[in-house]
């Protein structure tokens, strides 16, 4: 009787006595922090993102993440901007991506905010920095339905690609076959590029100068040289041959996909930077088909592969008006620590890679730092942002990787590429400075050259061409 | 309270085991529904099964070759309405990768083609039961060697690992005898596949601690150096080498090699000249087809490699068993050996397992100087891997 009277009384107290203390120790909210990230497919939901969830247990931080539809970065920032929407952090990331000068531009107006700096935090990690920029890849199904053996110097490839054009090797009896595909995107897909590399070291990505490195040397413009214009005469051959891709000069990266994916089998080589540029991930057959060409020696055995020292991208910005600026850093400085950077190039660590115990080898050669389990780069995934976002991945990790086993892995092909292409890189890392008038110049001469609307073999041409500028 | 503990303590015990042997994927049962229901010993056409095969799904197969595109391609022209996906893996990752598709109850895999003389395959796939062999009546009949140890797991073509020599810079193969290979001179001009990362390597590099290969390296030892060879009591390659002349070898090899993740890398430094000589799965010969610059070392003292070979396998719990079956007949080359889906395999380096289908190879297998490896052996060797990582690390 006793303990019943007493058990409500208790149950009471109880209450109360949890209702103070809970009151006092009042859990704190997180803060939530607004970010934009632009939409990936290769992202399957932000909301459960490995990654997204990592960040948010490191910060403290609630990430509430919107998606970012548009494709133009500026316009959307100029919108973000004007109608004052509560957005804290912005990211970029794939084709999303913000030019110095743009940046520049929301900067200045006060939009971005800048602290000590720019503004912007980086993303460096995608690629191995400074390595070669543009990879011949070839069909070998049709060198072998043909006989022919992997082209290594002009002459050799240019046999090929003839042997390509009248032979029919996608045997279907039709004359569909696409020598050699481009696409007008960038010089990566424009295989004349390559193949001026045969002839004289050619760097459009830097105005085609080679930079003095000593005070008794001169820079040296190479597109005036008696090698380039023999180069451009063996490409223009090659042009007027129809072994060159005729619509390369107007053509999209988008089209020289399709060529190359097609299940018609219609192209017989082309150029890129990583072969993940144009094959398609999910598409090991077509991987399968192409390998790639080491550099061809030109006439006078001339061989070099251009170099490419990748300059870290725009990862992310803040608003400048956002209430949240110390979240904003703190979210932003923890993603680009080693640790974060090597969970949003790789993933989870213990489930999709580890670090190595020096047994590997990489894929680029040496031992290895990186045993990857599931190479999930560029796949759809809900690991990592895929490249989205700053990061800064030291290059011990992105060139001591692993291969993952699988033979279509692009990382792989791409480094066993690199490997045949890295004797042939200049010896200077420290390319010009572009100018871009000067490049569009150059590049309109190349492509009226190439096409015939110019005569290459025209003296008073070729004089007018290399005075031109400075006119 | 405690003698009825006792009592049901052994019926307990037993209980457990079961569960665990259950869980572990062991073969204890193998008369179960999919066993059943996939009809492995039935005499069936390939129109029967095309019939069957077009109300299934996607077939999945997980090879270690790349040349299964072809027969993919090929098959799918050969029965319109049938889709074939490929997952092209390296040997240890596709064991892990069908074992896991296993252990997580899937059936995201059909057909399983792996190199099958490492023994990883056999204890984890084929004794667990994970992959089933699936040999069609008329067909099996044809195989020089129906059964390789592995229950009816049939392997389709010969290869093997061994020495090539980069034929742009030597006219003939420059060595004799293997122990040549560790001369100062060809110090960082050897390539070959990391043997934790290949089966084929690591097959061909347990397998020279046999004792008949341990004997013939110590004869060539012999030969090569002009004295007897005996064991350095000073000298440790580690627990379970005992100090033997392949443990020798292979230090001294691994001092001299730069190690690679493919035989795919070893063509290529073969080719573009970086190495005289590399080991690399004999496959890879056709490439010289298309210009790439490398020989076979077919005759060398003791042997310049060993044999290996590829199984075709059934994925337990298939979906697409129909499907399965038409594609295992179409790749072995149907009932005559002359199908289509045999054709990607008959190239230079690839010998014929079939009685009725001769390979274009120059020279015969058993005419090439190659271990035969013991698969029982090779399991038995659990020190190996703690061999070759100490190499690696060092080296």
């Amino acid at each position: 009787m006793k303990r019943t009277r007493l058990f409500p009384v208790i149950i009471l107290v109880l209450i109360i006595t949890g209702s103070l203390s809970g009151g006092c120790a009042k859990i704190q909210q997180p803060s939530v922090l607004r970010v934009a990230i632009p939409y990936s497919d290769k992202i399957q939901d932000v909301n459960t993102n490995y990654y997204i969830r990592w960040l948010e247990e490191k910060t403290g931080l609630d990430l509430d993440i919107t998606l970012i539809r548009q494709t133009r970065p500026g316009e959307y920032l100029d919108a973000l901007f004007s109608s004052g929407t509560d957005i804290d952090v912005v990211m970029f990331g794939g084709d999303f991506t913000l030019s110095d000068e743009e940046l520049g531009a929301f900067t200045e107006a006060g939009d971005v905010y800048s602290g000590d700096g720019t503004g912007m935090y980086l993303n460096y990690g995608a690629t191995a920095r400074n390595r070669a920029g543009q990879i011949l890849w070839i069909n070998h199904e049709w060198l072998k339905k043909l006989q022919l053996s992997v082209p290594t110097n002009t002459e050799e490839l240019e046999a090929v690609l003839l042997a390509f054009k009248n032979n029919d090797p996608n045997g279907n009896g039709k004359n569909d076959e696409i020598p050699l595909a481009g696409a007008v995107d960038d010089y990566a897909y424009e295989p004349y590029e390559l193949i001026l590399n045969s002839f004289v070291y050619n760097d459009p990505y830097h105005s085609r100068i080679i930079r003095a490195v000593s005070d008794s040397q001169s820079e040296l413009q190479t597109a005036y040289t008696d090698e380039f214009r023999e180069g451009l005469a063996f490409c223009r051959r090659l042009y007027e041959k129809g072994l060159l891709d005729r619509g390369m000069f107007d053509g999209n990266l988008s089209r020289l996909r399709e060529m190359v994916n097609s299940p018609d089998d219609i192209v017989g080589a082309f150029t890129s930077d990583s072969v993940s540029d144009v094959i398609y991930q999910g598409n090991p057959e077509i991987m399968a088909r192409f390998i790639h060409v080491a550099p061809l020696a030109g006439p006078d055995g001339v061989r070099n592969a251009l170099y490419k020292a990748d300059k870290p991208v725009c990862g992310a910005v803040i608003n400048a008006h956002s209430k949240r600026i110390d979240e904003a850093r703190l979210l932003l400085d923890t993603m680009m620590t080693e640790e974060a950077s090597l969970i949003a190039r790789y993933g989870e660590r213990g489930v999709d890679w580890d670090y190595s115990e020096g047994s590997d080898v990489s894929i680029y050669g040496g031992a290895s730092t990186i045993v990857t389990f599931n190479y999930i780069w560029n796949t759809s995934q809900n690991k990592h942002l895929n490249g989205i976002g700053p990061m800064n991945v030291p290059d011990k990790y992105l060139k001591g990787v692993t291969w993952n086993g699988i033979n279509s892995d692009t990382e792989y092909i791409d480094g066993r590429a690199q490997m045949a292409y890295r004797d042939y890189l200049p010896g200077t890392a420290d390319p010009y400075e572009r100018d871009e008038e000067l490049s569009a110049y150059l590049d309109g001469r190349v492509k009226e050259y190439i096409t015939g609307s110019r005569d290459v073999s025209n003296e008073e041409d070729w004089k007018e061409f290399i005075s031109g500028y400075d006119k | 309270m405690r003698n009825r503990l006792l009592k049901i303590l052994p019926a307990l015990g037993v209980l457990i085991v079961a569960t665990l042997l259950a869980g572990c994927g062991s073969k204890t049962e193998v008369h179960d529904e999919w066993l059943e229901s996939a009809r492995l010993d039935a005499d069936e056409t390939p129109e029967e099964l095309y019939t069957q095969a077009l109300k299934e799904d996607v077939l999945i197969v997980y090879t270690v070759s790349t040349r299964l595109t072809e027969v993919k391609e090929s098959f799918e022209r050969e029965y319109p309405g049938l889709l074939v996906e490929i997952r092209d893996l390296r040997s240890p990752n596709l064991v892990s990768a069908v074992e896991e598709n296993y252990q997580k109850g899937g059936s995201d895999c059909d057909v399983v083609i792996c190199s099958d003389n490492s023994g990883d395959f056999k204890t984890r796939l084929a004794d667990t039961g994970i992959v089933t062999g699936y040999v069609p009546k008329d067909i099996g009949k044809h195989f020089k060697t129906a059964d390789n140890g592995q229950e009816g797991i049939l392997s389709f073509v010969y290869e093997a690992e061994m020495l090539f020599y980069n034929s742009a810079e030597y006219e003939s193969c420059p060595i004799e005898n293997i122990w040549e290979l560790t001369d100062e001179k060809y110090r960082n001009r050897i390539y070959m596949p990391n043997p934790l990362r290949s089966f084929s390597t690591y097959t061909l590099c347990t397998s020279m601690f046999q004792t008949e290969s341990e004997r013939a390296l110590e004869n060539a030892y012999r030969d090569y150096y002009g004295r007897e060879y005996t064991t350095d009591p000073k000298r440790s390659d580690g627990e379970g080498t005992q100090n033997s002349c392949a443990a020798l070898f292979w230090s001294r090899i691994a001092a001299s090699t730069v190690f690679t993740n493919s035989s795919d890398e070893v063509v290529e430094a073969l080719s573009n000249g970086n190495a005289d000589f590399g080991f690399l799965v004999s496959s890879k010969m056709r490439f010289s087809d298309i210009g790439f610059s490398m020989q076979p070392v077919y005759k060398l003292e003791p042997f310049s490699g060993c044999r290996t070979s590829y199984s075709v396998s059934l994925a337990r719990n298939s979906k697409n068993i129909n499907t399965a079956k038409l594609f295992i007949r179409y790749l072995l080359g149907g009932e005559d050996g002359k199908g289509e889906g045999r054709k990607p395999f008959d190239t230079l380096g690839t010998w014929s397992a079939r009685d009725d289908a001769p390979d274009g190879n120059p020279v015969a297998l058993e005419d090439i100087d190659l271990i035969i490896p013991d698969q029982d052996f090779i399991i038995k060797q659990d020190w190996t891997e703690e061999f070759w990582t100490r190499l690696l690390v060092k080296n």
